[in-house]
């Protein structure tokens, strides 16, 4: 029995085995001798045993818990009681990681809710893009024909399924107002390819693969609920195109968007795709890859299509598919501006780390005497690295929640920066949804993230604390020490030129960005459409439209109106061959170029400059077209090293014939200052032109002041036609610089943030040396030094930390610059001018923060100093 | 130190009273609150000594000596309560008297008294 017993035993803390566990055995076979033996004394004995082995490890755990809360209560008042001596330090870093996380946080929101819109279908990443391409020509991305687009469908395996979409306008005529509202015509397959579903209602399915079926219309959740009122009884409900009504089917999920905001999904029908002109290009492709298939896979039956094609039909040799993931494609244009700021992020981030390593690294010097007696008193080392602990903790949280508190005040901030008519609001409507959605998990995450980091920051400088704190002698000795607290400064002042340089890179190449000529002159331009004549005869359209610029023309205060189809100069126009009869080309090849019809006045109202030969005059509208106007790029693709001014060329639309070219026009930078513009061909206005029209009308003085007295004259000519989107050319021309702005104005914040970051850690080292050394300076003044000898000397100590590190910042940053090259525009990596920006920014930052508390080292009283010690 | 759970547990006041009375060792111990509580309180070992460690380790109770049993027999290891002992037994007296004094005003003891 008593093995047993003492088996169970074993059950208990060493300890209390130790201490009573002979004697619990004498107990219990006193106890079990007394209850008779036998098997249920045997049982309810080992019962007892285990049973109290339980109680007694509870004990215990209780026990310690207790005294544990007993020491973070004396830790946490001891803790409160320090930083209510160091206001100062307490400050200082609260500010330091308040600074830090606000300006991530804000300018992480911005970036991603600005320039990158999350996709809000499933698998982005094996969505596919297919491009026509024609390298012989030099277009390498092109929208495809619809009949190019059911080959591709049918014969690609690799890509499953294939829809084929075009971003246009809806016109609709309700209660006699007619609007035009951006859609998107896709085929069936487009929202199964996606894999999104409609939240209220269908998707489009066989019924509407081919025409004369169902007139159906899916709407996306913003038409539903701003247009709709979030009627649950949509579904079935016409909406009065002008074309005739569609009858709702469903309803899209919020927050789905597909190549910018758009009100409907319109059904592309097989038979109308496949009855279109193979040379009419208008859609652009997406393939979802099936599983286990590669873009390779993808591409290799692409080329056998395309071979095909190009056996089987004229015109098309040389052409090709392109197939690339969307993600890559999209994301391209807002790359650099990305790349730019999330490095800018990171920089600031990292200075404010070594801002912060700084500051605890001088408190834990200024406290080693402190720690040394508290060790001396029997803390033991766990307990003060509690302590310490404790303080960066709290410290870090502080400073996190205020940064986070800060970020919604500082997006508004943002916001009001930038000027209205950059598209921001658009893209920032998903500002206060990512506040709303994100904030609770982003704060948490970054508070956690910001306490680890700075515990383990902290954690090198407090283990040597701890040492120091553990040999009595040396411990008090040691707060002379600043050499890696300088180390430190140096280090920041690096980070902070760099990025000062940086920033001043960016602000110069955003300068020349936005000093780049975009080929028009938006000021005092009025843009507008105006008409829905798509039902009349071409020739009744034509004159329409000019008796309409001709009534505005007439109006006082307008200078010039001209019409072409689109006002947006962004937008995708018709496509058509092209034929180049001076220029040796193979035999029957038709290039594809964008071209627009303009009138007279286009050119003068949008302000685009004519650079060679001339501009269209009223002799090239009548009668049958024979000249054209080209761009730069036009020329200079197809007639590289000459003038294509005299040129012939045949344009493959019915209305026009052989036409010469007799001016060449700047390029219109629609794409943005930096892209290249793509070519263009202006024909005179005749022929086939679109029911409704852009317009610019440029004006004297301001030009919304003139959009009631135009939209009368529009009227006059025929008061049943719509005039829409009246608004400022300049709106639009905003739109292809907002990028740039944006990315100048947050990159120099950031800067100029981290200027003041690292004059904070400047101050700090200064301080703390004025501090320390007070008995020696008093000393010295004692002795006849003068304040100002004083304050230069402290000044001076920091001279070659601060000038080393802005040498070495300085050469990162060019090198950083040179690798980065592309990213640049109109600025040599090696600008002085950014330079000296960074040397002036700099050189006032650590100015400034040495020469405050050395001013503060002369003012010191000897004999008070020389008592303190 | 916290302060001990109040108001006493019986087998803790009563361990406590035991020792006060005379200072003595567990089996005796084990005994005693057997027949004070009249069977209504019997610790086997496990629980006896849980509690036995638990005064100790709260200053109430310590070891007083130990006892060399007459022939055979492992030594025995006599406990006696502390100072901390007796002033949480006057206050736990002192408590009940209060209840005894309310319960009188109220007549509940009767003719108890």
């Amino acid at each position: 029995m008593q093995w047993l017993w003492r088996s169970l035993l074993r059950l208990y803390p060493r300890a209390h085995r130790r201490e009573y566990g002979e004697e619990m055995l004498a107990a219990l076979s006193f106890r079990h001798h007394r209850a008779g033996g036998g098997v249920r004394a045997t049982v309810s004995s080992m019962w007892d045993l285990a049973a109290g082995a339980v109680g007694v490890w509870n004990d215990r755990l209780r026990r310690a818990a207790m005294g544990m809360g007993r020491g973070w209560i004396l830790d946490a008042r001891f803790l409160a009681r320090s930083l209510g001596r160091s206001k100062g330090y307490v400050a200082t870093a609260i500010a330091v990681l308040a600074c830090a996380v606000a300006a991530n946080a804000t300018v992480l929101s911005y970036g991603t809710a600005t320039l990158l819109s999350q996709p809000s279908w499933s698998d982005p990443a094996s969505v596919m893009v297919v491009w026509g391409s024609n390298l012989e020509n030099g277009q390498r991305r092109d929208v495809i024909s619809g009949p190019s687009y059911l080959d591709l469908r049918d014969r690609v395996s690799a890509l499953e399924p294939v829809a084929a979409v075009h971003d246009g306008g809806a016109y609709l005529i309700e209660d006699g107002r007619p609007e035009i509202l951006d859609a998107l015509e896709v085929t069936v397959e487009f929202l199964g390819l996606l894999g999104v579903e409609p939240m209220l209602g269908r998707d489009f399915d066989e019924r509407e693969r081919m025409s004369g079926g169902e007139r159906s219309v899916i709407v996306t959740h913003g038409y539903w609920r701003d247009r709709l009122d979030r009627d649950p009884d949509a579904l079935g409900r016409a909406l009065p195109f002008a074309s005739g009504p569609r009858t709702i089917v469903g309803v899209l999920p919020e927050g789905f968007e597909f190549l910018g905001p758009a009100a409907f999904l319109i059904p592309l029908h097989d038979d109308v795709l496949g009855a279109d002109e193979r040379s009419r290009i208008h859609y652009y492709v997406f393939g979802r890859l099936v599983d286990g298939a590669s873009i390779g896979d993808a591409a290799l039956e692409l080329d056998e299509v395309a071979r095909a094609i190009v056996l089987e039909h004229s015109g098309f040799e040389g052409w090709s598919f392109l197939v690339e993931p969307f993600e890559a494609v999209s994301v391209e244009a807002v790359r650099p501006a990305l790349v730019t700021l999330l490095l800018t992020v990171t920089l600031v981030l990292f200075v404010a780390l070594v801002n912060l390593a700084t500051l605890f690294r001088i408190r834990a010097l200024a406290r080693s005497d402190e720690l040394t007696v508290r060790r001396a008193l029997g803390s033991g080392r766990l307990r003060l690295a509690r302590v310490l602990t404790l303080e960066t903790t709290v410290l870090a949280t502080v400073g996190a929640t205020l940064g986070l508190l800060a970020t919604p005040f500082l997006l508004d901030r943002v916001r009001a920066m930038v000027p209205p008519w950059v598209p921001v609001p658009e893209s920032a409507m998903s500002i206060p949804v990512l506040q709303a959605e994100l904030t609770p998990n982003l704060a948490a995450a970054t508070i956690i993230g910001t306490v680890i980091g700075a515990v383990l920051l902290s954690a090198p400088t407090l283990g040597g604390a701890l040492r120091r704190s553990a040999q009595p002698l040396s411990g008090l000795r040691v707060h002379s020490s600043l050499q890696g607290v300088r180390l430190l400064v140096a280090v920041e002042v690096v980070a902070a030129t760099a990025l000062c340089i940086g920033a001043g890179l960016a602000v110069r190449s955003a300068h020349s960005l936005l000093a780049t000529d975009v080929g028009v002159e938006p000021e005092g331009v009025l843009t507008l459409y105006v008409g829905d004549v798509w039902e009349r005869a071409a020739s009744e359209r034509t004159s329409y439209f000019r008796q309409i610029v001709e009534a505005v023309e007439r109006l006082p205060g307008v200078r010039r109106a001209g019409v072409t189809g689109y006002v947006d100069f962004q937008a995708e126009d018709d496509y058509a061959g092209i034929v180049l009869l001076d220029r040796e080309t193979r035999p029957g090849t038709e290039l594809r170029e964008q071209w627009r019809r303009v009138d007279e006045g286009l050119f003068e109202a949008a302000g685009m400059t004519v650079l060679q030969g001339r501009a269209f005059v009223s002799t090239d509208f009548q009668g049958e077209p024979a000249v054209s106007i080209v761009n730069e790029a036009f020329a200079a693709r197809h007639y590289p090293a000459r003038s294509p001014v005299g040129e012939r060329l045949v344009l493959s639309d019915e209305a026009y014939g052989e036409l010469k070219i007799v001016g060449v026009l700047r390029d219109v930078r629609s794409l943005g200052p930096a892209a290249a513009a793509p070519p263009m061909l202006y024909a005179p206005y005749q022929g086939n032109v679109r029911g409704t029209q852009g317009m610019y009308v440029r004006v004297d003085g301001d030009p919304m002041g003139m959009a009631e007295s135009i939209r009368d004259a529009v009227w006059s000519v025929d008061s049943s036609q719509p005039v829409m989107g009246v608004a400022p050319f300049q709106e639009l021309v905003a739109r292809w610089i907002a990028i740039p702005m944006a990315t100048r104005t947050l990159v120099l914040s950031l800067a100029l943030l981290t200027a003041f970051l690292s004059a904070v850690g400047v101050f700090g080292v200064v301080a703390y040396a004025v501090r320390t050394r007070r008995s020696e300076l008093g000393v010295r003044m004692a002795l006849g030094a003068s304040p100002a000898r004083l304050e230069a000397d402290l000044v001076a100590r920091m001279a070659p930390v601060a000038t080393a590190g802005f040498f070495v910042g300085t050469v990162l940053a060019v090198t950083a610059a040179r690798g980065a090259r592309s990213v640049l525009y109109g600025v040599d990596p090696i600008d002085p001018l950014s330079i000296l920006f960074a040397l002036v920014a700099m050189g006032l930052a650590i100015g400034l923060a040495t020469w405050l508390p050395a001013r503060r080292a002369g003012r010191i009283d000897p004999s008070e100093a020389m008592r303190v010690d | 130190m916290p302060p001990f759970e109040r108001p006493l547990k019986p087998l803790h006041h009563l361990i406590l009273l035991l020792l006060a009375e005379e200072p003595t060792y567990g089996i005796r111990l084990m005994e005693r609150i057997e027949e004070r509580s009249g069977g209504a309180l019997a610790p086997n070992a496990g629980s006896l000594y849980r509690t036995l460690a638990l005064l100790v380790s709260e200053g109430l109770v310590e070891p007083v000596g130990v006892e060399r049993p007459e022939g055979a027999g492992a030594p025995r290891k006599n406990y006696g309560v502390t100072s901390e002992g007796l002033s949480l037994l006057r206050e736990e007296a002192r408590r009940q008297a209060e209840l005894v004094q309310a319960a009188r005003a109220l007549d509940l003891l009767g003719g108890a008294s």
